[in-house]
């Protein structure tokens, strides 16, 4: 190789070359930065997307309209036995109360048009008159004016997805209701206020009335189990192999076994709460007691693991300092090692909640898509939760469904955010300590 | 009283046994005798005798005796119901679940009363048996642990072996949990092997499962289910592949742009906005997906004279990408930054561009990393369910179009078992079949990275 | 262009003789801030042309700051600032038109810790020349190396093993690597920053030897904690204490009748 004439180059020429070379490698350089920076505007701008796309649809969600209607609470038909019990208002006439004031103002000819303004008012409107009577039995007798939430096709079309232009066979509510309505709205009668039910109602078939509280509940009392199984387990089982697990086969399996079991996907714990908590231990379904069990399974590797590092972060000083004054293994890890790990152990565990709470799959799995009406009262009463009840939602075919899903989304999201902040407070506190 | 007032007595009992102990050491401490642990621990000792048998009793006779009594009951259920082909145990066990709980709509059929009323029965003598057993042990086993005290005796060290022992035995629920996942998909899976050949799973082209009662229902339709989980597979690998194609030079992109090129500032706000793209649930992406990007695409499709599918593998691949573009993101990070600075300075010394540094330095370097976190994230999109259940539906076409309609692994595992099943029929066996292939892919795929990832640590440690 | 007149005019505390007469590098009223913190006050020295200068002090005292500012690898570091002027061969290597990677190809350096890439040997010495384009053809970049290698006195050592990996080599070979990867690239002038201090004596006494060499064609500027080594090896002296160059000089005389009262201090072994 040495056999040619060229020499080493001095510095000059090869300062002459570099020179020429760098504006081509500028160049060069300056595109990559700008793919760097093209990557990142595209992912933010993937999620601002996303939150717009929700948020658009979800904020007019939690409002809807209503009608207002003077109402006159006839004591004999809507408390046929007179005694106010709910049996008693529950085969009252309620309905045909409502329908009647309605009547009164929008004045339908035949039974044509009286079928159609039936569709103006949503079906729940006696149930609301119940409630007021059972709260207050003074009310009966007169005549007092009450907001009833209108059906969903006709607050669609108030909020004009459903267009008075097309033709009315293509229209899901015809010609008669829309006149009805447009009086109803002469006579400043129609509203839009902030939702009653979306906050406080359960799940129903019914848009108007479908509210996520049954849900809510069932999630909160999924992650309060779910948080009662994993944490203690999983703290315990972080302290156990960071401190007093001898260095063998048996320990390693394990571990080996919890990095593999962050892994697996989701469903497959749904698989294993189907076959084993349902199939073998003969637990009922649809149970947020299960739910929060399949759940704490799945989310045992994430705190182990952050607990694990959690505890190594704790200097080694600080043991040895209480192991000096002559403290035993376990109460320096209880009185020392733990307060100092707790905040790094907290923060996997509200993540590991949050990714609880954002679930879905294995709880449809395990029954909790079931259509639960009843608002669950502890963990052993059929229940949904948020996430399952967003997907149910989303399959639904009224228009009103898209709205009250993003609401629901919005709720949810609201309480990630709430976790994943607590997450962050958390380990800036950490941080600052050593 | 219920399973929970016997809880609470349980705990009260065992904190009566702290109480005594606790006063038998301090009364050993006031006749100036030296303890050897803190008075403290000699409650303790005895509350954890008290707690800990009677606690296991209470909980092992409440978990079997619903196992013995969902088997008792099938004698009540009316044999024609038992052998009919769509029994399932789990329908009959909720039925006369809801009937013991009260809940029922219209009229009941006379077996489930029968059996709801002999459940009610059996579940008071069990709480009976329970109570009996549970309170003698924790009476009994405490008292035992408080004739231990004694002067010289070592409360705190055997306090401290019965913390140390249930340190370890909760470290075993990782196993167990193992197990009970190995155990529910083996056992049914080799009973759908049984039925269906596994060449016939592994390698069939057609996958139409159907009801064993809907096969019978239309005559001569029998050789209509066809379990050939090809197209499943190819719609996995189909949406993986776009959701990599979104993921992969975005996120390895922003990777490089934050560790190389990003002051602090630019860093501190666009790392974590990347993140909040892995906070958001999965039913949230599948709800976006199917609602918005979807009907955009294909509206975008027919603009351009493209046939794209309403449930199109494109709008499911492209939303999962953007789910998983965090997972490339931050681990590529994690690895660039981990790349020792001396490196840096060797690049910048010779004087390279950061371009020249980053790809010929620092890549190279951080390769193994940044290909881990690849396959973390293709892990990740193979075992995803919820987009692909609401976005990318459910027709199994044998497709490699990525506008067409396809269905995933997951999607089919959701769709079969979610709702009431027949345990018996193939079709539901089926579903286990596939979790079985997806654990086994999956675990190939972690241990794989995993290895990567330790390799590459070993090289820079 | 820094104007002539004004470059042998400049106000300084430094005792001895900051200025040379075939000066490469001309470092005027230097100050460097990371952040609030000054880490260099008002720092004037020439660097000549193939000399080989050593700058010695105490830990913290800011010699190796400084020799980061005459190749700007400072750059990379966010907070820090570089004020007053530095330039080579006349030219103020912190004026915009300078582009860093001209510089730095001019200005090789070599570090504390060996660094090679986890490549081949041969692909490390080849790096340099390959992303500046010194090379047109295979066998020019092969002369390259091999001369490279030869000048740092590696050559013999590796030439059977040119593909295999650069980690693989003994600590001082490494070091000896690096050397030959600064000087593919034909720079003018070599940082070294405590290039032996993770090296075991007899390595060390190799890499001496070859900065002796490398001194009859580089100005070679060192930073270096063993004062024996810079008495060793070096033409010129600089102490340096708290930011501060207090005395500069010929080699010999600092060691043997310095000025300044700390110098001598921190030469007889009380402070540092």
């Amino acid at each position: 190789m040495n056999k040619n004439n060229s020499k080493m180059l001095t510095a000059d020429e090869a300062s002459k070359i570099v020179a020429s070379s760098v504006i081509r490698r500028r160049k060069k350089d300056a595109r990559l930065k700008t793919y760097g920076r093209i990557a990142i505007g595209l992912a933010v701008s993937f999620l601002i997307f996303l939150f717009v796309s929700i948020f658009s649809k979800g904020i007019p969600g939690f409002f809807q309209y209503y009608v207002t209607l003077d109402v006159y609470l006839d004591r004999d038909r809507l408390d046929p036995k007179g005694d106010l019990s709910p049996e008693s208002l529950y085969n009252g006439d309620a309905r045909s109360i409502v329908l009647e004031s309605l009547y009164k103002v929008i004045n339908p000819k035949g039974r044509k048009e009286k079928k159609a303004a039936k569709k103006i008012i949503s079906s729940n409107a006696d149930v609301r008159i119940s409630k007021m009577v059972l709260d207050n039995s003074k009310i009966l007798g007169k005549t007092i004016s009450i907001t009833f939430a209108v059906d969903d096709d006709i607050d669609s079309f108030l909020r004009g997805y459903i267009k008075r232009e097309t033709p009315s066979s293509e229209r899901r509510i015809n010609d008669t209701v829309i006149k009805f309505v447009d009086k109803l709205s002469a006579e400043n009668r129609i509203s839009y206020k902030f939702s009653d039910y979306i906050l406080t109602g359960s799940a129903s078939r019914s848009p108007e009335i479908a509210g996520i509280k049954g849900a809510f509940i069932g999630s909160m009392l999924t992650l309060a189990v779910c948080f009662i199984i994993a944490f203690p387990l999983g703290v315990a089982t972080a302290v156990y192999l960071e401190e007093f697990a001898p260095k063998n086969r048996i320990t390693e399996i394990i571990e080996v076994n919890i990095n593999n079991l962050a892994a697996v996907p989701s469903v497959v714990f749904g698989i294993l709460g189907l076959a084993i908590f349902i199939g073998v231990f003969g637990m009922p379904r649809s149970i947020p007691l299960l739910g929060g069990m399949v759940l704490a399974l799945m989310t045992l590797p994430t705190i182990i693991i952050s607990s694990r590092a959690a505890i190594r972060a704790v200097p080694p000083s600080i043991k040895d300092a209480a192991y000096g004054i002559g403290a035993s293994k376990l109460q320096t890890i209880f009185h020392h090692v733990l307060p100092l790990a707790m905040p790094g152990m907290l923060t996997g565990t509200i993540i590991g909640m949050a990714q609880a709470l954002g679930e879905t799959a294995p709880l449809l799995m395990i029954g909790m898509v079931a259509f639960i009406v009843d608002i669950p009262g502890g963990v052993t009463d059929p229940g949904t939760v948020l996430p399952v009840q967003i997907f149910m939602w989303a399959d639904f075919a009224e228009r009103m469904f898209i709205q009250k899903t993003s609401s629901a989304i919005i709720v949810l999201l609201v309480f990630l955010i709430f976790m994943n902040a607590a997450a962050v407070i958390l380990r800036k506190k950490l941080e600052r300590r050593w | 009283m219920n399973e929970y007032t016997l809880l609470i007595l349980l705990l009260l009992i065992s904190l009566l046994w702290f109480y005594f102990g606790n006063k038998t050491a301090l009364s050993l401490k006031n006749k100036q005798l030296k303890l050897n642990s803190l008075p403290h621990y000699y409650g303790i000792y005895v509350a954890l005798y008290s707690i800990i048998p009677s606690l296991f009793s209470y909980l092992l006779i409440l978990v079997f005796d619903g196992i013995l009594f969902s088997n008792l009951i099938m004698e009540f259920v009316p044999k024609e119901i038992l052998n009919s082909p769509d029994f399932n145990k789990i329908i009959v066990l909720a039925q006369i679940d809801n009937a013991v709980r009260g809940i029922y709509f219209g009229e009941q059929p006379d077996w489930v009363t029968i059996a709801s009323n002999q459940m009610i029965e059996w579940n008071n003598q069990s709480l009976i048996v329970n109570f009996f057993c549970s309170i003698s042990l924790a009476l009994g086993i405490g008292y035992l642990g408080f004739k231990n005290i004694h002067q010289e005796f070592r409360s705190r060290n055997s306090v401290e072996k019965i913390i140390i022992s249930l340190l370890g035995l909760s470290s075993i629920i990782a196993i167990l949990t193992t197990i009970g996942i190995v155990f529910s998909v083996i056992f049914e899976s080799l009973r759908f092997f049984a039925i269906i050949p596994a060449s016939e799973f592994l390698f069939g082209l057609t996958w139409n499962p159907q009801f064993e009662g809907a096969e019978r229902a239309g005559s001569g339709q029998e050789g209509l289910a066809s379990y050939g989980s090809v197209p499943l597979f190819v719609g996995t690998f189909l949406i993986s592949l776009i959701a990599l194609c979104v993921s992969v030079p975005i996120g390895l992109f922003s990777a490089v742009y934050l560790s190389e090129y990003a002051n602090k500032k630019e860093r501190s706000i666009f790392k974590p906005l990347l993140e909040i793209l892995a906070g958001i649930p999965t039913v949230v992406y599948g709800f976006f997906a199917a609602l918005t990007v979807a009907p955009l695409m294909r509206n975008g499709g027919s603009l351009i004279g493209l046939d794209v599918a309403s449930e199109s593998a494109l709008a499911a691949g492209f939303v999962m990408g953007i789910m998983i573009i965090p997972f490339i993101s931050s681990l590529s990070d994690d690895v660039i930054n981990a790349v020792p600075q001396s490196l840096r300075d060797a690049g910048y010394g010779l004087g390279s561009t950061k371009n020249e540094v980053i790809t010929n330095v620092i890549i190279p370097a951080a390769l193994p990393g940044i290909i881990a976190s690849i396959i973390l994230a293709v892990s990740r999109a193979i075992g995803e369910t919820m987009i692909v259940v609401m976005a990318a539906g459910l027709a199994a076409n044998l497709s490699f179009n990525p506008l067409d309609a396809v269905t995933t692994v997951t999607a089919q595992i959701v769709t079969i078992l979610v709702g009431d099943q027949e345990f018996e029929s193939a079709k539901t066996l089926s579903a286990f079949a596939l979790a079985l292939t997806l654990i086994v892919i999956t675990l190939i795929l972690n241990f794989y990275a995993l290895h990567v990832v330790k390799k590459y640590r070993e090289q820079y440690e | 262009m820094v104007s002539n007149s004004n470059i042998n005019n400049v106000k300084t505390k430094t005792i001895g003789e900051i200025f040379s007469k075939d000066p490469k590098i001309i470092c005027r009223n230097v100050d460097v801030f990371y952040g609030e913190k000054q880490a260099i006050k008002d720092v004037s020295i020439d660097i000549a042309s193939r000399e080989i200068i050593s700058f010695i002090g105490p830990s913290g005292c800011g010699k190796s700051t400084f020799l980061r500012c005459l190749n700007r690898m400072n750059d990379t570091i966010d907070t820090c600032k570089v004020k007053g002027s530095i330039s080579l061969d006349k030219e103020d290597i912190y004026d915009e038109k300078i582009d860093v990677v001209t510089l730095r190809a001019k200005i090789g350096m070599v570090f504390q810790k060996p660094n090679p890439f986890p490549k081949s040997i041969y692909e490390n010495v080849a790096y340099g020349p390959k992303i500046h384009g010194l090379s047109s053809s295979k066998e020019e970049l092969d002369f390259i190396v091999e001369n490279s290698l030869k000048d740092s006195g590696l050559w013999e050592e590796v030439k059977d093993r040119l593909q295999s990996p650069g980690t693989g080599l003994s600590g001082g070979q490494q070091q000896r690597l690096c050397i030959a990867r600064a000087i593919a690239v034909s720079p003018e002038i070599i940082l070294m920053d405590e290039p032996c201090s993770a090296l075991d004596p007899i390595a060390t006494a190799k890499i001496e030897e070859l900065i002796n060499q490398l001194g009859k064609n580089y100005s070679i500027v060192i930073v270096t904690h063993s004062m024996q080594q810079a008495a060793r090896i070096s033409q010129r002296t600089a102490y340096f204490h708290l930011g501060e160059l207090i005395e500069v000089g010929e080699t010999k005389k600092i060691f043997t009748m310095p000025k300044d009262k700390q110098t001598e201090a921190y030469i007889s072994g009380r402070i540092g």
